[in-house]
């Protein structure tokens, strides 16, 4: 490789490095609340316990129930406070886990919903289901669950 | 920025257990090497002839119930040709999250990346390290027909278990050549036993594990310059110790494989055949430095011959003649682009010494290098 050609690399490389960490210094991060239906009997969640109902590696409540998680769209700023705060993992990261796992054939992620009303309504609806809203969020009946 | 949306198709209400669940992806590579044209003729100008597209149907009829199944088709030179095929297709009772079980074809286990290695978007690299992941071996990377049990447990404080275990066999699409010499007329995997244990640490991210393989392996071949047939009946057992780490949008992930291959059978005219002991391994890093751009890199090396490394000329079953034949190092570096949320294009460069993981097509030089461009749609 000549000289100029190795120098316009270095070049289009520093750039994208620089343009993608301006882009990741602008993102920001928003409070959220997880909710359940409010005939579901659980009284605080553990951080851990969320992260393998959202990762599907546990699929069942205590009373044998099985739990529908409900996300955000990638999108959403709650979502990706939600997944740095509770999953530890980027949306990106989590998308792919997620194709990881849809194309081996070991699962589906959870349905992706496009608001706080959305994300309300299937949890009201679901007897099993769980989701996380905007700190903001009427959760209209739906019950708020503290996470240790 | 208004960002354009994609996910799964749904049909049926969103998240109703009835729904089926629709993924695919398409892919198209390219690719251009300076020589040893292991996986595609691709000197000169290069080639295009990298292509592969999946789609796959995911339904639970019942509460513990899922029913899947993926169609896949590629084409890498001379092999694949666009051949649809079941990728993998079952039937899955998930009795707890500790016991599951599974029968149909499904994704071999070994390492912690062989059952995505058909796919594109789900990891960073074009190619997966050749060490343990071979392209030039992908037809033993489709489905084992059988069945496999699988669970998670927590266990307290000490993080959780999660493990398979599977047993089948596994049909073997013909590969026109075999070394530089051979036809085969006929090749199969009769049976196999495949398992891996994995140990999620306390320290959240972390993950260390261990899976192996023991399968018998059955080959007919016929060498049209001597007009002659051979059959090899051969055990081949194996083992990966990995670990990897995950944390936000850091991945690191290191693996070290082992693998005996002995002949039991060998007819019309048996011979002293050498049991081998190859292995090889890798270490693996991606950072994602915004959403839609992602670098990585890793080392990877093989040793076709373990007892010989890099200091004899001692043939290995009479088709390794070079010390540079049993070695091969692989420097590789990726650059990937989600442009969004359902395209993603990738670009990749090796620098590799030695041709042990070239599989069996002419070499001729020692050190070569590759460059290959991919892009993939999913949803």
């Amino acid at each position: 490789m000549s000289t100029s050609r190795a120098k316009a690399t270095l070049l289009i490389l520093v750039l994208v490095f620089t343009a993608a960490i301006g882009t990741r210094a602008a993102s920001g991060a928003d409070g959220f609340r997880i909710i359940v239906s409010p005939d579901n009997p659980v009284g605080s969640l553990d951080r851990r316990f969320l992260t393998d109902v959202y990762l599907k590696k546990t699929t069942r409540w205590a009373s044998d129930e099985a739990i529908r998680p409900v996300d955000l769209g990638p999108g959403s700023p709650v979502r990706r406070a939600f997944s740095d705060d509770v999953l530890r993992r980027s949306v990106s990261a989590i998308k792919s886990y997620w194709q990881q796992m849809v194309f081996s054939g070991r699962g589906v992620p959870p349905p992706e919903l496009d608001n706080d009303g959305q994300v309300v309504r299937f949890v009201l609806k679901n007897r099993g289901a769980i989701g996380y809203v905007s700190d903001g969020a009427d959760v209209a009946g739906a019950k708020i669950v503290p996470v240790r | 920025m208004a960002v354009p949306k994609a996910g799964a198709a749904e049909i049926g209400d969103p998240g109703s257990p009835s729904a089926i669940d629709v993924h695919g992806f398409v892919s198209q590579g390219y690719i251009k090497s300076t020589s040893n044209n292991y996986l595609v003729d691709s000197t000169g100008g290069g080639s295009f002839e990298f292509s592969e597209a999946g789609l796959n149907f995911t339904v639970q009829p019942l509460d513990r119930l899922s029913i899947g199944v993926q169609l896949f088709a590629y084409n890498l030179g001379t092999s694949g040709n666009f051949t649809m095929r079941a990728d993998w297709f079952y039937l899955d009772y998930h009795l707890r999250d500790w016991l599951g079980i599974r029968a149909g074809r499904v994704k071999l286990v070994y390492g912690l990346y062989n059952d995505i290695s058909d796919i594109d978007a789900a990891r960073t690299p074009i190619l997966l390290p050749s060490s343990i992941y071979p392209l030039t071996n992908r037809n033993l990377l489709f489905g084992v027909q059988g069945g496999e049990v699988y669970g998670y447990v927590r266990i307290g404080r000490a993080g959780a278990l999660e493990y398979r275990a599977m047993g089948g066999a596994i049909d073997i699409p013909l590969p026109s050549q075999i070394g530089q010499s051979a036809e085969a007329s006929n090749i199969d995997i009769p049976y196999l036993a495949a398992g891996r244990l994995m140990w999620e640490t306390p320290l959240e991210g972390l993950r260390l594990g261990v899976s192996g393989v023991a399968l018998r392996l059955n080959e007919d071949l016929f060498f049209p310059a001597d007009s002659a047939t051979e059959s090899a009946r051969d055990t081949l057992y194996s083992y990966v110790a990995s670990i990897e780490y995950v944390a936000h949008d850091l991945q690191l992930a290191a693996e070290y494989a082992q693998a005996r291959s002995e002949v039991r059978e060998l007819a019309p005219t048996p011979m002293p055949i050498p049991t081998v002991v190859s292995s090889g391994g890798y270490a693996l890093a991606t950072y994602r430095v915004a959403r839609w751009f992602q670098p990585g890199a890793y080392f990877s090396f093989t040793y076709a011959n373990r007892n010989l490394g890099a200091q004899s000329d001692t043939p290995v079953n009479n088709m390794l003649t070079t010390n540079d034949e049993n070695v091969q190092d692989d420097l590789a570096g990726t650059l990937r682009f989600d442009i969004n949320s359902f395209w993603i294009v990738k670009l990749e460069g090796h620098y590799m010494h030695g041709t042990e993981a070239l599989g069996a097509v002419p070499t001729e030089d020692q050190k070569s290098c590759l460059f290959l461009i991919k892009t993939t749609g999913y949803f």
